[in-house]
């Protein structure tokens, strides 16, 4: 515990400090050495051990178990993502539904190991959370349910979203330039590494018509996280996690710049989660190594995986469980380029840091195009899709949109992994593969029944090739 | 400067000397310390191409407007400063998104009989064609120019009928009243020269003018607005949420006899009424400069900046007196925002407030208060060294003055003013008129940091499409929900100090990344909610599904 870390204790954290048995400098000290342990972020380009550094340190960040000493708590602040004052006090500090719901990160990203996915045990509930701050019923009226995503490969997939964004844009601004320099209104498709995103309409005026967007937000910004696709970056997901789940407030969206004080939620601890924390928990999730694919050695399952492999892609799976998509540099820069003010972004810093995912040695596995791309075996394609219809309504459980995406619109699952992580769907209330292909409804319909309708045989080896994609502890 | 010497001074001290003796700068005390962002300002008139300075003797004291508007379909603000003696100039906008502002002269083609004697200038599209025109207040004729494309004009006041009186114009403000195909225009008059014992409480009569049913505008048809009391701004207004907009008016108790703010009720086809005491309306006598107008609270009921020699007002409705009666109070103090004295430079002596504007200039949801201000020449009992008002809005809800920081503390006299994004890039941009010396134009840098400039909060700038008739909306309210906040804005023409803008309306939306928008059109009908992302240009067209995202050209 620095001095630094000792004197963010507001007077009343201070207070509450001198009663304790425990003293900063004692070994079992109840506060998160890890916490504050890095005074200033991360900048330029990172060696190997300066990112090993950094990554310890989110390790260590990841896996604590904070306390009320380190900021656990928000008895003056909702879970909502913009900063947001709570009405009334409320008596209990944990809340399942509402949040505080998690001790730390690693209680729920746990399953096959620290930074995996969880079980429904470890659902989580989200609202915009602005006037039902306290809900406490699992009527999906007052939230939607989640499962808990794993985070294996996060960081290659937030680099796909970077550059498929810039892709879109790029598209934005050549159908704007074409409108103005002839006079017309000029209609291009919008399609990125291989993926479609609906066709963009620009005037000549410079206006763009947004009516024919498909599966992306209006901005052109791919938000490859959450299982609705609507968090732009692993560290702005941190931040917002961190408030809601344990109460911890980063000062890049409730420090003073913005709430106008050092504790916001009023928990009497001041400044709880440094911009350096933030920085050293993305780089942790970024490096997580990408899943693989692991034949168990039982008799038959090469086989059958191969046929299934086979399957998945003659019934059209590939369409959307996109096998892999290229990525062009694997040179990831946080802050990022996209996120808007709330979440640090690289005009927010003087200088952000890079790391070349490629450092890891779990990257050298991974296959590359012939020029010369990383091959990102996500199979997914980052894009949302409508996913129930009149007959087929599993996925349709909800009754609040999140973040403007309709009730039954869901990004793309990435399969990697998957074999690792059941039980399945956005609510973990799928418990078998073959349940869970059977619920895709709207866009994946032709599919669905495609699956339905194939050889038992067929149907047994798209599991084993299913079962295959895991994540290696 | 003869004419003000007369000054009242007593009744001034008498307001004021309780102020300069014991309270701060800007009003009540605040322990609460400002830790938003503070927006770096850098002058760069000269650089971008503009030197202007406004001038002439004492009719010129008053007035110094600058229109911003966009005059070549490029949707970037151009801007139209008056001269006074001198020549008024357009200056077309050049500057690059988020780049150095830069501006190139236009020639408009106008004698120098119109473009000289300008006061002000608001732009306004009266005539439907989607081109902006110009109102300009002289001193004698004003002039209508009728907007054309790339920023052409040419003088429409036989074409609508304007006639342009033979009056000391400094006031101006317009609004599409019922049905009506085209606006009425309210013009504000000084003093009456000619008049016997002019200039003190010889006050020429301000005009209504409601368009003649037909084809074409004409405004043939002049309503007098007597009494008069020498208006230095107006602006019509919604006050009580009724729909219906009466008229605000802000008055110069320098050369009145026996006036007070006015409130004008206008019931539709008849003729317009003032609001009386026994309705509420309070006697309020000020040196009115200015008015700017926003809805701090999001209740519906607008609050009023109106600058004037010393205390700044800013007046809200009373609660106890009623939604249905104009009983205002006035807040300023208590928000900290009187800004009756310089904040810097030394000089002690009560400030002269002019032009006013409500924005959200550092981008964190909060408005903002900027105040032009500047001695009315040499008024030796009023302060010399006057900066400009940065009055920045806090988490309290209360103001904080920052002009200082941000680097608008000119010692220059400013006068009309305009806030708003010159490089297109969500950080409002200043241009301030100044008299007898040039204008000064301030590019919003960001927040100054160690290392160099960070942008600020998110943003978003609207335009709304009402159709063929007033199809910039004006009287229409922008509403703007991000989590339990409600921001909103009132598209209106008039007030300010001689000074307009059309175009963009501009809101910070602080940590925001997404926002939903709904509309309430000039006639009252509430729009569908519009969901947008931050950091856009947006364009909302009625009756469409969708709201339109707008790009600048260029890099």
């Amino acid at each position: 515990m620095t001095l630094t870390r000792r004197y963010r204790m507001t007077l009343s954290g201070m207070a509450l400090v001198l009663t304790l048995p425990a003293m900063a400098a004692d070994p079992w000290d109840e506060r998160t050495p890890a916490l504050g342990d890095r005074t200033t972020m991360p900048t330029g380009r990172l060696s190997r051990s300066d990112l090993d550094a950094l990554t310890a340190q989110g390790e260590a960040l990841f896996s604590a178990k904070f306390t009320s000493l380190d900021g656990v708590g928000r008895p003056g602040a909702t879970q909502a993502i913009i900063p947001t004052r709570r009405k009334h006090p409320r008596e209990q500090t944990f809340f399942r539904t509402a949040g505080l719901d998690a001790g730390a990160c690693s209680s729920c990203h746990n399953e096959p190991v620290v930074g995996g996915a969880g079980d429904f045990v470890t659902n989580v509930f989200v609202s915009e959370g602005f006037e039902s701050a306290d809900f406490d019923s699992l009527d999906p009226q007052f939230s939607n349910e989640r499962g808990t995503n794993h985070l294996f490969g996060a960081g290659l997939i937030e680099l796909l979203a970077r550059e498929m964004s810039g892709e879109l844009q790029a598209i934005r601004g050549k159908a704007l330039e074409d409108a103005r320099s002839s006079g017309q209104t000029v209609r291009l498709p919008l399609s990125a590494k291989g993926v479609d995103f609906g066709f963009i309409t620009a005037d000549a005026d410079g206006s763009v018509n947004l009516d024919e967007l498909a599966g992306i937000d209006t901005d052109l910004v791919i938000r490859p996280f959450s299982q609705k696709g609507v968090m732009t970056s692993l560290r702005q997901f941190t931040v917002n996690a961190l408030n809601q789940h344990s109460g911890m407030q980063p000062s890049e969206r409730y420090g003073a710049r913005w709430t106008g004080t050092d504790d916001f939620d009023s928990d009497g601890v001041s400044r709880e989660v440094s911009d350096a924390d933030v920085s050293a928990l993305v780089a942790w999730q970024a490096t997580r190594p990408s899943p693989a694919r692991v034949v168990p050695d039982k008799s038959g399952w090469a086989e059958a995986a191969r046929r299934g492999e086979q399957v998945f892609g003659d019934l059209g799976c590939t369409d959307c469980h996109r096998t892999s998509l290229p990525l062009e540099k694997a040179d990831f820069s946080d802050p990022g380029p996209y996120d808007a003010a709330g979440t640090l972004n690289d005009t927010q810093v003087a200088e952000p840091a890079i790391y070349d995912l490629t450092l890891n040695d779990w990257a050298q596995h991974l296959d590359r195009d012939e020029q010369g791309r990383l091959l990102v075996p996500l199979f997914g394609d980052l894009k949302r899709h409508e996913m129930t219809d009149r007959d087929i309504t599993g996925f349709g459980n909800e009754l609040l949109s999140q973040r403007f995406v309709d009730r039954n619109s869901f990004m793309t699952a990435e399969l990697w992994g998957i074999g690792s992580t059941p039980p399945y769907g956005h609510r973990n209330d799928f418990t078998t593969l073959h349940e869970v292909i059977l619920a895709h409804g709207g866009e994946s319909r032709k599919t669905r029944d495609a699956y339905d309708a194939a050889a038992d045989q067929d149907k047994s080896a798209l599991v084993a090739f299913l079962k295959t994609l895991v994540i290696v502890p | 400067m003869k004419i003000f010497r007369n000054l009242t001074l007593a009744a001034l001290a008498a307001s004021c000397a309780g102020a300069l003796l014991s309270f701060p700068a800007q009003g009540a005390e605040t322990d609460v310390p400002f830790t938003a962002d503070i927006p770096s300002y850098h002058e760069e008139a000269k650089s971008a191409g503009i030197d202007h300075s406004y001038t002439g003797p004492w009719e010129y004291f008053v007035g110094g407007g600058v229109a911003s508007f966009d005059c070549n379909g490029d949707r970037a603000p151009d801007l139209f400063l008056a001269g006074g003696s001198s020549k008024a100039a357009l200056f077309v906008n050049a500057s690059r998104t988020g780049g150095a502002l830069s501006f190139r002269p236009k020639d408009t083609g106008l004698s120098d009989d119109d473009l000289t004697k300008v006061l002000g200038a608001y732009p306004l599209d009266i005539d439907n064609d989607r081109h902006t025109d110009l109102v300009l207040l002289k001193l004698g004729r004003n002039v209508v120019l009728k907007g054309g494309p790339d920023c052409r004009f040419e003088k429409a006041n036989r074409a609508f009928s304007f006639d342009g009186g033979r009056a000391w114009s400094t006031a101006f403000a317009a609004t599409w009243e019922g049905s009506n195909a085209f606006p009425t225009l309210a013009i504000g008059n000084y003093v009456d020269r000619s008049a016997p014992g002019s200039p003190f409480g010889t006050c020429d009569v301000n005009q209504l003018l409601r368009p003649v049913t037909g084809e074409a505008p004409d405004y043939s048809e002049v309503l007098p607005l007597e009494p008069s009391y020498c208006t230095l701004s107006m602006l019509f207004t919604d006050w009580d949420r009724s729909g219906k907009p009466s008229l605000r008016i802000t008055n110069d108790r320098q050369y009145y006899r026996g006036g007070e703010e006015q409130l004008w009720d206008l019931p539709e086809g008849q003729l317009p009424r003032q609001y009386t005491a026994s309705e509420g309306w309070q006697r309020l006598t000020i040196w009115g400069m200015g008015i700017a107008e926003a809805d701090l609270n999001a209740d519906g009921l607008p609050e009023y900046a109106l600058t004037s020699m010393g205390d700044t007002k800013i007046q809200k409705l009373d609660d106890e007196a009623g939604e249905d009666r104009p009983t205002y109070r006035d807040t300023a103090y208590e928000l900290g925002a009187t800004a009756q004295r310089p904040y810097t430079g030394g000089d002690i002596k009560p400030s002269t407030g002019w032009h006013s504007q409500f924005a959200d200039i550092n981008n964190d949801t909060k408005l903002d208060l900027f105040i032009a201000k500047g001695n009315v020449q040499a008024m030796p009992d009023f302060a010399q060294n006057d900066p400009d008002n940065l009055l920045l809005g806090d988490m309290a809800g209360r103001f904080q003055e920052k002009g200082m920081e941000a680097g608008i503390a000119l010692d220059t006299k400013g006068r009309g003013a305009a806030v708003d994004d010159f490089n297109m890039d969500g950080m409002p941009d200043l241009i301030v008129v100044n008299r007898e010396a040039p204008a000064s134009l301030f590019r919003n840098m960001g927040a100054k940091t160690d290392w160099g400039y960070r942008p600020l909060g998110n943003w978003l700038k609207v335009e709304l499409d009402n159709g063929k008739v007033n199809h910039a909306a004006v009287g229409a309210l922008v509403s703007v929900r991000v989590g339990t906040q409600t921001l909103t804005r009132r598209i209106q023409v008039g007030g300010g100090h001689a000074s307009g803008q059309t175009g963009f309306t501009h809101l910070g939306l602080g940590v925001a990344e997404r926002a939903t928008i709904r509309v309430q059109w000039p006639d009252g009908e509430w729009s569908h909610p519009y969901r947008v992302f931050a950091n856009q240009h947006v364009r909302i067209v009625r009756g469409e599904d969708n709201a339109r995202y707008w790009y600048p050209a260029g890099p």
